[in-house]
């Protein structure tokens, strides 16, 4: 194979997979998304009918996404402070038990998300959980965390945050360990204090991961679906948590397309959550660079 | 002096301690609840290890568990070994080589980086209808193979630590295009290949959504899938579904332990132009 035809049999594999098995798929929902169809039966086309039903019919679509809205924009924040927070201090205190730490901070993370969904269930329980158990030593009383909107909210925010956080620790290792050690070297010589180096090198050199670390988890953020979904799973519990306070744009989009087979209308809701993320990253994208021009 | 600067640092220890028991205590609490009666779990708190391991054992094995075990192993390795082949040939093409349309492709493969998965789920289920493949491992193994962070993040790396004088000198001695990629790259780039092996084996293994939706053949289960499977005479047996998932997580952790120190070598070398 000569030179110039190598690169095109090298992308040739990403491109086949890709197109046969991503856009496909993704170009038939939004065709289905026109559409009245169970999967079985006849497809009858009915226009735009979907996406009205979206916006104007379905007000459950509204409060899924504020709840999406609510658990990422209050975890996320929480994740990356925990995250850098961790990263900068295994790499300057740290040194010698970095490995061990990194990998215990790093273990919610690879644990499978059905087992965090069953375990956190158990520990929040009302009755029997070491959550309740932790709380009435100290003579608070118990709370029924799974039974209220709010107190569900916040369990789920707990999950997130312990779940994540250990990977934008990862990332931001990755990233700390880009800053060369002479420029932490001359600014301990000029007498700065740990604080000035972080909030003076650190911070400021760890920009483009900050932008990465803070459009993906974004982006990842709503397509929310394993934890709420898994956390409420067992028998007895409403779908979506009480008052359906933790239910995400993924878990509408799963019930309506896979539980009442509207194939159509649930492209529609998948539809509608993209526009919602490409409109998220095109913003998060303008007031990154916004930033940037200040500086 | 060196006192003071010991005592200064009593907060930041409490600090990494409170956080590593409590990355811990759930951990730790799943391994300790599956060694007790189901309906035990719900009388009060379990902190330590109880005598019901050996039946929960049983009660995990009467299911099947070790078919559903090798599902997810065969979709876990073959996803991972041919999404890594995939995204380091082409991120190998991205880095190294100039051809027409080059700029364009890779701008399209990193926007494809916002498309959420589940765009394109209720196609992906009719497709695999279609050409019959529904209730076989085989959806759940070509999906996400083509994986644009795979891609992006290899192009990275390649371009950061592959200098252009190897490639120059492996056809010099006469390698053939794809030889230089194998023989010659490939050992090079062996962090970066590690750390996308854990992370799309990570993925792979926790997947949920994408068999929870195309499979209903119990025997195409995998281990997400199979934990609702797990009861003993007619009830729901917590524990035992516990130690399943106990179980199910040793793969990740022993890959995890010997990987966890490659994992950020290989992101950091492929961060150094992001």
């Amino acid at each position: 194979m000569t030179k110039k035809s190598a690169p095109y049999a090298m992308i040739l594999p990403y491109f086949l997979l890709y197109i046969a098995f991503g856009l496909f798929p993704i170009l038939f929902s939004l065709g289905v998304s026109f559409t009245s169809w169970d999967g079985i039966g006849e497809m009858t086309f009915v226009g735009l009918k979907n996406y009205v039903r979206v916006f104007t019919q379905d007000k459950y679509f509204y409060k899924s996404l504020w709840n999406t809205l609510i658990l990422l924009g209050i975890s996320t924040p929480i994740q990356i402070t925990l995250g850098l927070l961790t990263a900068t201090f295994l790499k300057d205190f740290f040194k010698k038990t970095q490995n061990g730490l990194q990998l215990i901070n790093f273990l919610p993370y690879i644990t499978t998300p059905v087992a965090v969904g069953i375990i956190f269930q158990l520990m929040f329980d009302w009755k029997s959980g070491v959550v309740n158990a932790f709380l009435n030593l100290f003579g608070a009383e118990s709370v029924y965390w799974l039974g209220h909107a709010w107190t569900a909210r916040a369990v789920v925010i707990f999950m997130l945050i312990w779940k994540n956080y250990g990977y934008k620790m990862i990332m931001f290792l990755s990233g700390l360990s880009t800053i060369p050690d002479e420029l932490y070297e001359a600014a301990k010589i000029d007498g700065a204090s740990w604080w000035a180096r972080f909030t003076k090198i650190t911070i400021p050199l760890l920009k483009p991961i900050f932008v990465f670390v803070i459009i993906t988890s974004v982006i990842n953020g709503f397509k929310l679906f394993d934890e709420p979904q898994l956390l409420f799973n067992s028998a007895g519990q409403p779908t979506g948590g009480p008052d359906r306070s933790v239910m995400t744009v993924v878990m509408k989009f799963y019930d309506s397309s896979f539980k009442n087979f509207e194939f159509g209308y649930g492209s529609a809701l998948a539809y509608c959550l993209f526009l919602v993320i490409a409109a998220a990253s095109l913003v998060l994208f303008r007031v990154v660079n916004g930033k940037k021009k200040e500086d | 002096m060196k006192k003071t600067v010991w005592i200064g640092k009593i907060p930041l220890y409490l600090f990494m301690l409170v956080l590593s028991v409590c990355a811990l205590l759930p951990f730790y609490m799943m391994i300790v609840m599956g060694t007790h009666y189901s309906e035990d779990l719900y009388t009060g708190v379990k902190l330590f290890f109880g005598k019901y391991f050996v039946e929960n054992f049983h009660a995990v094995m009467r299911q099947n568990f070790l078919l559903y075990y090798a599902n997810s192993l065969i979709v876990a390795c073959c996803n991972t070994i041919g999404g890594l082949l995939v995204s380091a040939l082409a991120g190998y093409a991205f880095a190294k080589y100039d051809f027409r349309g080059k700029k364009p492709l890779f701008a399209m493969i990193v926007a494809t980086l916002a498309i959420p998965q589940q765009l394109g789920l209720v196609g992906f289920v009719m497709e695999m209808r279609w050409i019959g493949m529904n209730n076989t491992l085989f959806p759940l193994i070509v999906s996400g193979m083509a994986n644009a962070f795979g891609v992006f993040w290899m192009r990275q790396f390649i371009e950061s630590s592959v200098p252009d004088e190897i490639i120059e000198s492996g056809r010099v001695d006469g390698c053939r295009e794809f030889g230089i990629f194998f023989r010659l790259i490939m050992p090079i780039i062996r962090p970066a290949l590690i750390t996308i092996f854990l992370l799309f084996f990570l993925w792979s293994w926790n997947n949920y959504m994408t068999p929870l939706v195309m499979i209903s053949d119990q025997k195409y289960y995998t281990i997400p899938l199979s934990i609702a499977l797990i009861s003993s005479e007619y009830r729901t047996d917590y524990a035992a579904r516990i130690l399943a998932l106990s179980m199910g997580t040793i793969p990740i952790l022993i890959l995890f332990s010997f990987g966890s120190k490659y994992l950020i070598r290989g992101l950091v070398a492929g961060s150094v132009k992001g």
